[in-house]
């Protein structure tokens, strides 16, 4: 029989809920020290590997969340038996123990937005001067008509990114009070401004949501994407990738 | 804790997060059969980005004054024949712009 992982818990307690896994199997935990490690017995391979099961092994993951700081385990992480397992933890373990005590009673939350990039482009191209070059691209020739129009392209993507963070700066300024950390990802194309993850205390949820149903006012022609609470997936910071 | 996914537009933002899965393949895709174009993408995506961060240190020192009309004349030359050849490359081994990027997984996209 092969072990499945799904999370590590800050605890090393039999878990109380009956919670089924994969295959549904039976699923518990396995002590090392003062942390646990959350399994599930398989049979061999993982049968039908689909969204359907990724989605069974999130539930446990969700499931555990809300009685326990976890570190989640990417799907399908299989070990032939427990001593596998736990000769790869052993190494490891101080690391968890960090991650688990910098995310301890937190959650994460998603916030996408997407705003009319195209138009606000076309806006900036629009009000771009026409002939305003620096003295030193004057004039023709190959080489410069080359330079003028990139100089023009490089000016008008520099205007976008800078109208881009603007709004960024005003969109992350309403979660400021309630997160304990982000990672922002900025125009990830023309139209999706930004891709938010932000690390919430637990008690302040509802802070946290508060802001997102101002922020759902501050621009009318933007679209917005609100998700949570998830396990803390892009918080973990591990020491060896 | 109640999980809670909420959105006035869902199918905008499927559509958007679709558009930027499919341009970017997770890993590169080098087998016996196209082995050939799987390492003239990776080869291309840095050329094209080593390309690319030279044009926009020109454009900047092309904003500060700092060049001579000879050195402006000198770059932009050399600029346009780096993207004619770089587009020429591109035909022979069939490749797209928005082809030539790499995932660096958790560090996001290469460009």
């Amino acid at each position: 029989m092969r072990v499945y992982l799904y999370a590590i818990i800050d605890s090393n307690d039999k878990i109380r809920k009956a919670i089924k896994g994969l295959e549904k199997a039976s699923v518990y935990n396995i002590p090392y020290r003062d942390i646990g490690l959350i399994v599930s017995k398989l049979n061999g391979q993982v049968q039908d590997i689909s969204i359907d099961r990724a989605i069974e092994h999130e539930g446990v993951v969700e499931t555990l969340m809300e009685d326990f700081t976890l570190l989640p385990v990417r799907f399908l992480t299989l070990f032939d038996k427990e001593e596998d397992l736990l000769s790869v933890i052993k190494g490891y373990y101080s690391d968890f123990i960090e991650n688990l005590d910098r995310l301890r009673n937190k959650i994460e939350f998603g916030i996408k937005v997407i705003w009319p990039g195209n138009t606000i482009r076309e806006r900036i191209m629009n009000n771009y001067p026409k002939d305003d070059y620096p003295a030193s691209i004057s004039g023709d020739s190959p080489g410069k008509d080359f330079i003028k129009a990139r100089f023009k392209r490089y000016k008008i993507t520099k205007g976008f990114e800078d109208e881009a963070e603007r709004c960024i700066a005003v969109i992350d300024n309403l979660f400021s009070l309630s997160v304990t950390e982000k990672r922002l990802e900025r125009l990830k194309s023309e139209n999706l401004l930004l891709n938010a993850y932000y690390l919430v205390e637990k008690e302040r949820q509802d802070d946290f949501r508060r802001s997102f149903e101002q922020l759902k006012s501050s621009f009318n022609d933007f679209k917005y994407l609100f998700s949570g609470p998830w396990p803390p997936y892009n918080f973990i910071i591990p020491k060896v990738i | 804790m109640h999980k809670r996914i909420e959105t006035d537009s869902p199918g905008v933002f499927i559509e958007e997060l679709k558009k930027i899965d499919d341009t970017l393949p997770k890993r590169i895709d080098a087998n016996p059969q196209n082995v050939e174009k799987g390492l003239a993408k990776l080869v291309l995506t840095l050329i094209e980005l080593i390309r690319r961060l030279l044009e926009r240190q020109a454009m900047r020192r092309v904003e500060s004054g700092s060049l001579t009309d000879e050195e402006v004349e000198r770059i932009g030359e050399t600029l346009m024949k780096l993207e004619d050849k770089m587009q020429e490359l591109k035909g022979i081994f069939g490749l797209k712009d928005e082809e030539l990027n790499l995932s660096l997984g958790p560090l996001g996209d290469l460009m």
